[in-house]
Formats: structure tokens, C-alpha cells, sequence
């Protein structure tokens, strides 16, 4: 059982502090995608950080959308800390989609 | 004459609005003016080239094309003190959402419609070449200050060139947010549904943005006084981000993504959230497609 090598992990307290910001961020810093991995509905210690953090994600994709870069690199997964297999089955699909989308559009014009 | 201050002024990509916001100063300007010498300054006086030993410079506006470039470059060389003075140099205010197209379309946009004499031509000779998007003018040169505002109250220019004549640093910018100094009532909800600035008439004691009004006030630096939401207008957030973000548009996206779907629905949220500060944003323009 193991995720891709390519993933790095930015761990946050709760997928309610994920601010859009962190998104913008790693897209400018030239990353392909980014996946936000919240507990699963309903399962929040604080009630609503993921259903926040899903608003958030929902808004960042239209954003990325109209910047150009494409709303397909940014995901929400729901699953709880202990599904050790459903994050790397995530993982997958997740990178399997970054694959096919392929670079950062960002970086692809910065590079020339 | 020795003991002035040489003062340098110039626009670049801006509308000359900061040059004004500095006469409105009114009769503060008899307490300004005497120990100043504008020793350049295209809106005021004909001087071609910019002169050696300027004490503090105010660039207006953001660059756009070369030459613009240029002079930033040259004015820092030339001046002790550089100000990004108001929100275009600062973070590329109203002309920086030009960065949401390609140098190519907005030049055809221009030239190439019905609407000149000669179109589909563009001109090259003579004219400066555009630069690939509009840049804040921190992003060129080092900047010692910058206050931002469309235009800046005349009152910070006042105690900007106030302090600078005395020699002290220059505090006059708050570091909260507008909603901190707005004096509507605030309940802490977040409407189901956001409206145009022209559809309804907004009540005058509640938030703006609790009414669904898009205000950017929560992602806004304080210091204007609240001016627009005083008189029913939502704040479009020109005085830019405050010290604690990164970045404006997000910080207001963050605050919109709470009404959920009403967010989703609007058209243009990027000219929306970074109405005044695309050009500082983390992706300051569209990415074109490579082809």
C-alpha cells in the first residue's frame, strides 16, 4: 500500500482552516494539483470545518477557472483518519487525473 | 532654497487621480508647499528629464510598458525615498484587471475593431512596447513606502510628506480591516443570496454584506473611513490587502464562499475579488493556454 511519491502533505488542524489562499499558493509555487482530504460529513470535531472547507474548495475551482489554470487540479475528499486504504485509493485517482491534465499551465508559461 | 525638500511626482499607468487627492488637501497645502520644491513632475511643470538628488519621489500608477519600466528604474536611482503612492503602484488598482487578457486581444480590442479610422492596424514605431501584464511598481524597484487608496485620503498624504519633511518614518496606514472602522450593525450571519450593487435599496444601520451586498470591507485595509458603506455603497476594496494576507482576492473569496451558492452564481468573480490588486495577486494574470 503506498501513494505517490510526487504528493506532499501540508497538514492543517482542520480542513476548516483551509484558506484559499494555501491553494492559490501552491499553484503559483508550480504545483499540478492539490487535494483537500477533510473528515468524513457529519464526522467534523468542530461541526463544520469540512462542509467550509468544501465551500471553499467548490469557490477556488471557479477562481482557477477564470485565471486560466483549471478547476479539474483542485479536489475534496472526505475520509476519516483512520482509512488508511480510501486516502491512498484517493491518492490515485487524484494523480491519475493530474496525469492527464498534465502540468501546471502556470509553470508551463513561466518556463519559456 | 537649499533646506526644501526636492520632491519628484510622476503618473504612470494611473489616471493622475493621486496628483488631485494631494490638492484637496486645501489650505494644508500653504503648510506642505513652502518647504517643498517639485523639482519634476509632468502634470505640474515641463521638465524633460528626470534630475539627480530627488529627496522623495511619488510614483503613481502601475507599469505597463517599457518605458514605464524604465523610469521606475531611473527614479530609483535618482531619489533617496520612493513611494508607491496610491493603490495602482502599490497593487495595480482598476488598469491591472487588464491582466485577465492577453496583450494581444486588449491591443485588438483598440485597433482592430470598427471603431477607428484604421483598423486591424496596430501601432509599433515610436510607442513603447507593452509589457506582458501590468506590474505594482514594488515588484520592479524596491520601494521605501507605499499607501495605498483610489485615490489616498488627502489626510495620509498630508501626514505622509509631513513626516517625510521632519525626517520621521511615516506610520499613518491602520492595520485592520474596514469592517473594523464601518459603522453598521453586524450580526454574524451570511446571506443566502448575493445582489448588484443597483437592486434594492440597502438598509442604512445593517452590514452590507450581511444584506447580500458584495462588499469587500472584510478583506480590505481600514483607513478611508468607511466611506462608501456610509453612503449605501458596498466597499470595492480599493485601499487593497491588509498586512496580515497574502493575498486580497482570497481573503475575500474566503469570506464569500460561505453564502455557498450564491457565490458560485456570480459572473466574474475574479474582477471581483481583486478588483483593485490583481496586478500583487499569487497568479497576477489569466494563463494563457499554451498553444
Amino acid at each position: 500500500m503506498q501513494y505517490p511519491a510526487s504528493i506532499r502533505i501540508v497538514r492543517i488542524p482542520c480542513t476548516g482552516k483551509f484558506d484559499i489562499t494555501y491553494a492559490l499558493r501552491a499553484f503559483q509555487k508550480g504545483a499540478d494539483g492539490v487535494m483537500v482530504v477533510g473528515c468524513k460529513p457529519h464526522e467534523c470535531a468542530f461541526e463544520t470545518g469540512n462542509f467550509r472547507a468544501e465551500e471553499r474548495v467548490k469557490l477556488t475551482k471557479e477562481i482557477l477557472d477564470e485565471l486560466g489554470i483549471g478547476g479539474d487540479r483542485i479536489e475534496m475528499f472526505f475520509m476519516s483518519a483512520a482509512e488508511a486504504t480510501k486516502f491512498v485509493e484517493a491518492s490515485n485517482i487524484m494523480f491519475e487525473k493530474i496525469n492527464k491534465l498534465g502540468p501546471n499551465p502556470l509553470k508551463a508559461s513561466q518556463g519559456k | 532654497m537649499a533646506d526644501k525638500v526636492k520632491l519628484g511626482m510622476i503618473q504612470l499607468c494611473g489616471c493622475s487621480g493621486c496628483h488631485m487627492s494631494l490638492l484637496d488637501l486645501h489650505e494644508k497645502l500653504l503648510d506642505v508647499l513652502p518647504n517643498l520644491e517639485i523639482v519634476y513632475g509632468p502634470i505640474v511643470a515641463d521638465v524633460k528629464e528626470i534630475p539627480e538628488g530627488i529627496d522623495v519621489f511619488l510614483i503613481e500608477g502601475g507599469i505597463r510598458n517599457e518605458h514605464d519600466k524604465h523610469l521606475t528604474e531611473e527614479i530609483r536611482e535618482k531619489s533617496k525615498i520612493v513611494v508607491a503612492w496610491g493603490t495602482c503602484a502599490a497593487y495595480g488598482g482598476i488598469p491591472a484587471l487588464g491582466n485577465l487578457y492577453s496583450t494581444k486581444n486588449l491591443l485588438n480590442e483598440i485597433y482592430a475593431t470598427g471603431s477607428v479610422d484604421n483598423p486591424d492596424e496596430i501601432p509599433e514605431e515610436n510607442v513603447p512596447k507593452l509589457l506582458d501584464r501590468v506590474y505594482p511598481v514594488s515588484h520592479i524597484i524596491k520601494v521605501d513606502y507605499t499607501v495605498p487608496g483610489c485615490p489616498p485620503k488627502p489626510e495620509h498624504n498630508a501626514s505622509l510628506i509631513m513626516a517625510l519633511l521632519e525626517g520621521k518614518e511615516p506610520n499613518i496606514l491602520p492595520t485592520k480591516i474596514l469592517c473594523d472602522e464601518c459603522p453598521r450593525k453586524k450580526k454574524g450571519i451570511h446571506p443566502k443570496e448575493l445582489k448588484r450593487t443597483f437592486e434594492g435599496i440597502p438598509d442604512k444601520e445593517l452590514c452590507l454584506y450581511e444584506q447580500g451586498y458584495t462588499c469587500l470591507g472584510m478583506a480590505t485595509r481600514a483607513g478611508c473611513g468607511a466611506m462608501c458603506p456610509s453612503v449605501n455603497v458596498p466597499c470595492r476594496g480599493c485601499y487593497g490587502k491588509t498586512d496580515a494576507v497574502l493575498d486580497q482576492g482570497a481573503a475575500v473569496a474566503n469570506a464569500f464562499a460561505s453564502t455557498g451558492d450564491a457565490v458560485l452564481k456570480l459572473s466574474d468573480k475574479v474582477g471581483l475579488f481583486y478588483r483593485f490588486s490583481m496586478a500583487d495577486a499569487l497568479i497576477p494574470k489569466k494563463v494563457e493556454k499554451k498553444k
